[in-house]
């Protein structure tokens, strides 16, 4: 009997054995998916609803900026508000998917507006996933209703990064130089915008050219290369305060000043007796250091994210090309190989890419290749494109594009364009004026 | 979690149950240990053996009936011939009393195997007859006696092997037990080609859309999925829910993965091998975008 209860426990083991081995080699099915699709997202942007009229036309125009960012970042694409089925809900209802899912989007943003007093504004919004029948990410932001347009950038950065993982680039602005005039006499002025092109204002009144204005990467602070009398110098902008800062006076100064990634040292490039080299100046103690000591024209000098390196071009090798070398000027060395000459590297906030100007038989080219000059990719080209600044996220490049100029000789538009590292999507930052050099500032802090 | 905790306990439940029952060190110890004594004698009575051998042949020409009870003895393990040489030579060996009862012993060992065997056997022989009574009804009659007729010959095959494959017939049916439910996992496996995986990858890389973001995501993205019959998705969780949590690109990335199997519902399972994919894993891997 005993032997019997033995043997058919052991009988029940081996089964309890079995099912658990299968069990196990059930789970262990799996299927790898290593492709996909790298298109932009369909979303859906239901205007903020609102209690009044007001609040109701802040919503609405909420919703549109949001709109034009996202598809403007070339991820998302925006199904029209005239396809949706159901009606904008509060964020705080749980919508019906089923009424989003027939139009394909993958993702739903409610949102609300409400007046807290005569000047200030709650604004509140949702993002769901359609698909999962899931929130995910909600926030609530109290500010002036005239700064609706900067909350609209604000909850376009929150649904970008959710949704991509990247931070988002939209609550910035851009400093360029805006030309107007004839060509014979050209007005350039300091200029200011939001990254959309909104809020645009001017810096300085045109009464001395400006060039090459560069953001502190760590404060709201700009640097540019002022020709006064004919002689150049190197002014600092506060941004907060409007003060201006003259740095110092460098004749021979050939190239732009740009900030180090501490935003304590600028680095330039000055020529003196037909050789160009580069320094770096302390902002603290204004103290002077030569880096390179070439008989070549080095320029376009670009800190790495991390400070330790430069990169700059130069035509020590006979032709115009990207050189890398330490902070100390030690250790150069040529980076890119290909065809034609290159210029302006500007280094990627994250490091992983260099963008860079390329000339080739009378075309230019904006591109990015890997700190290695590995992977060399154009993005844009035109008769005249140069000048490429990096979001700060560096997914999207800035840049400008004059076209080529018409049979009567006047001098075509200038203007700014911004495109992903991608390179499927340029869009065209609409200024009142033509437009050159811009230079993206970082996220502005709350 | 919860899973994996049972399933160490069934293991090592297993393993121990496996070692108690499988290894003789660890049972109590029983009369089978003292044949071994015996046996380090058998040499003393080596040189018996033969003659024995001599004497038996003898036997068998004189008396059939004889032979089969000795025969009867002998399906008892290899110890049982010592003793019978033992007492046919009459060998004077001090414990003889003791010899006595360990034949004893040993005789009524595979006494219970033999039952064990009868037991296991006979409910398989009873359950025939009744699964065609409830199913067959028309053939109830030819059931009864195809069923009658097999226990009867595993009857009178018992009984003619009952002597003979005592230990062994509990090993085979262990044997087929535990082979049996090795070769319908293996078979399972086997059925999986690489065509049925095929046709999911494809189906689900359709919807999978990604960012450029996902660069960032150095890993592959483990969700568990669960499955109807028919191929629609019961269930898809992201299985690094710490890193879920603590990661924005991945976070991001897995959303989209996500988004991907929700969307391609339902999926292509081969037919017949849907219970296959009741539970499964998806793995996404974010590195083609590298190449992009």
């Amino acid at each position: 009997m005993g032997n019997y209860l033995n043997t058919s426990f052991l009988k029940v083991l081996i089964l309890i054995y079995s099912f658990l081995i299968s069990n196990v080699f059930a789970e262990d099915i799996r299927i790898k998916i290593n492709s996909g699709q790298v298109e932009p997202l369909p979303i859906a942007i239901a205007d903020f609803t609102g209690k009044d009229g007001k609040a109701n036309e802040i919503g609405r125009q909420i919703a549109e900026v949001i709109s034009n960012n996202l598809v403007g970042s070339g991820q998302f694409k925006a199904v029209e508000s005239a396809a949706f089925i159901a009606p904008p809900t509060s964020p705080s209802v749980r919508p019906n998917f089923t009424d989003w899912t027939p139009l394909g989007i993958k993702a739903l943003i409610t949102g609300s507006v409400k007046n807290i007093s005569a000047q200030e504004i709650e604004v509140e919004f949702r993002l769901w996933d359609i698909i999962a029948e899931t929130d995910l990410i909600g926030l609530r932001l109290s500010v002036d209703s005239k700064a609706w347009r900067r909350v609209a950038h604000i909850i376009s950065d929150e649904i970008f990064e959710r949704l991509s993982g990247d931070s988002g680039y939209f609550d910035t602005r851009i400093v360029y130089v805006a030309e107007s005039g004839p060509q014979n006499k050209r007005l350039k002025r300091l200029a200011i915008m939001d990254q959309d092109g909104e809020n645009h204002q001017y810096l300085t009144d045109g009464s001395f050219l400006v060039l090459t204005p560069r953001f502190s990467p760590t404060t709201q602070e700009i640097t540019y290369l002022a020709y006064f009398k004919n002689e150049p110098r190197v002014y600092i902008f506060n941004l907060e305060s409007g003060q201006q800062e003259l740095l110092g006076s460098f004749p021979g100064m050939t190239f732009a000043p740009r900030f180090s990634p501490l935003g304590d040292k600028i680095i330039m490039s000055l020529a003196e007796k037909g050789v160009t080299d580069i320094y770096t100046m302390n902002l603290n103690n204004q103290k002077v250091t030569r880096l390179t000591n070439s008989p070549s024209i080095d320029t376009s000098p670009s800190f790495s994210p991390n400070g330790k390196k430069i990169i700059f071009n130069s035509d020590r090798g006979g032709s115009q090309q990207i050189y890398i070398m330490d902070a100390n000027g030690r250790n150069v060395k040529r980076i890119s190989y290909g065809k034609g000459r290159y210029a302006t590297p500007v280094w990627a906030p994250k490091g992983e890419l260099i963008a860079f100007t390329k000339m080739l038989k009378n075309v230019f080219y904006i591109g990015v290749m890997s700190p290695d000059g590995s992977g060399e990719r154009l993005l844009a080209k035109g008769y005249l494109v140069e000048g490429p600044t990096w979001a700060p996220n560096g997914r999207v490049l800035m840049y400008f594009k004059q076209e080529a100029p018409v049979d009567d000789g006047k001098s075509s538009n200038v203007n700014l364009y911004k495109i992903d590292i991608t390179g499927f999507r340029e869009t065209r930052v609409i200024t009142p004026s033509d437009g050159s050099d811009p230079a993206w500032s970082p996220l502005i802090p709350n | 979690m919860i899973k994996s905790t049972f399933i160490s306990i069934g293991f090592h439940v297993f393993f121990i149950m496996v070692a108690y029952y499988g290894l003789p060190s660890f049972r109590v110890k029983e009369p089978v240990e003292l044949p071994i004594d015996i046996v380090e004698d058998t040499p003393i009575s080596s040189k018996t053996s033969l003659k024995l051998g001599e004497k038996k042949v003898k036997k068998v020409k004189k008396n059939k009936k004889e032979i089969k009870k000795e025969k009867v003895k002998k399906m008892s393990p290899p110890p049982l011939p010592s003793k019978k040489m033992i007492d046919k030579k009459n060998v004077e060996l001090k414990k003889k009393k003791e010899i006595r009862e360990i034949a004893q012993l040993i005789k009524k060992k595979p006494k219970p195997k033999i039952k064990k065997v009868k037991k296991i056997s006979i409910p398989r022989v009873e359950k025939k007859p009744e699964k065609i009574k409830n199913i067959q009804k028309q053939n109830l009659a030819k059931g009864i006696l195809n069923t009658l007729a097999k226990p009867q010959k595993n009857v009178e095959d018992n009984k003619k092997n009952k002597k003979q494959h005592n230990n062994t017939e509990i090993l085979k049916k262990i044997k087929k037990i535990a082979g049996n439910s090795n070769r319908q996992i293996q078979q399972t496996e086997i059925k999986l080609s690489i065509t049925d995986i095929n046709k999911i990858q494809n189906h689900v890389k359709k919807f999978w859309n990604v960012s450029y973001a996902a660069s960032e995501v150095k890993m592959v993205i483990t969700l568990k999925i669960s499955t109807s019959f028919d191929g629609s998705i019961k269930s898809v969780k992201i299985y690094d829910k710490n890193l879920y949590q603590k990661n924005k690109f991945y976070r991001a990335t897995a959303d989209t993965a996500r988004r991907a199997v929700l969307d391609s519902s339902p999926l292509p399972l081969p037919k017949g091998k849907e219970k296959k994919f009741e539970n499964f894993l998806f793995d996404f891997d974010p590195s083609f975008i590298n190449n992009y």
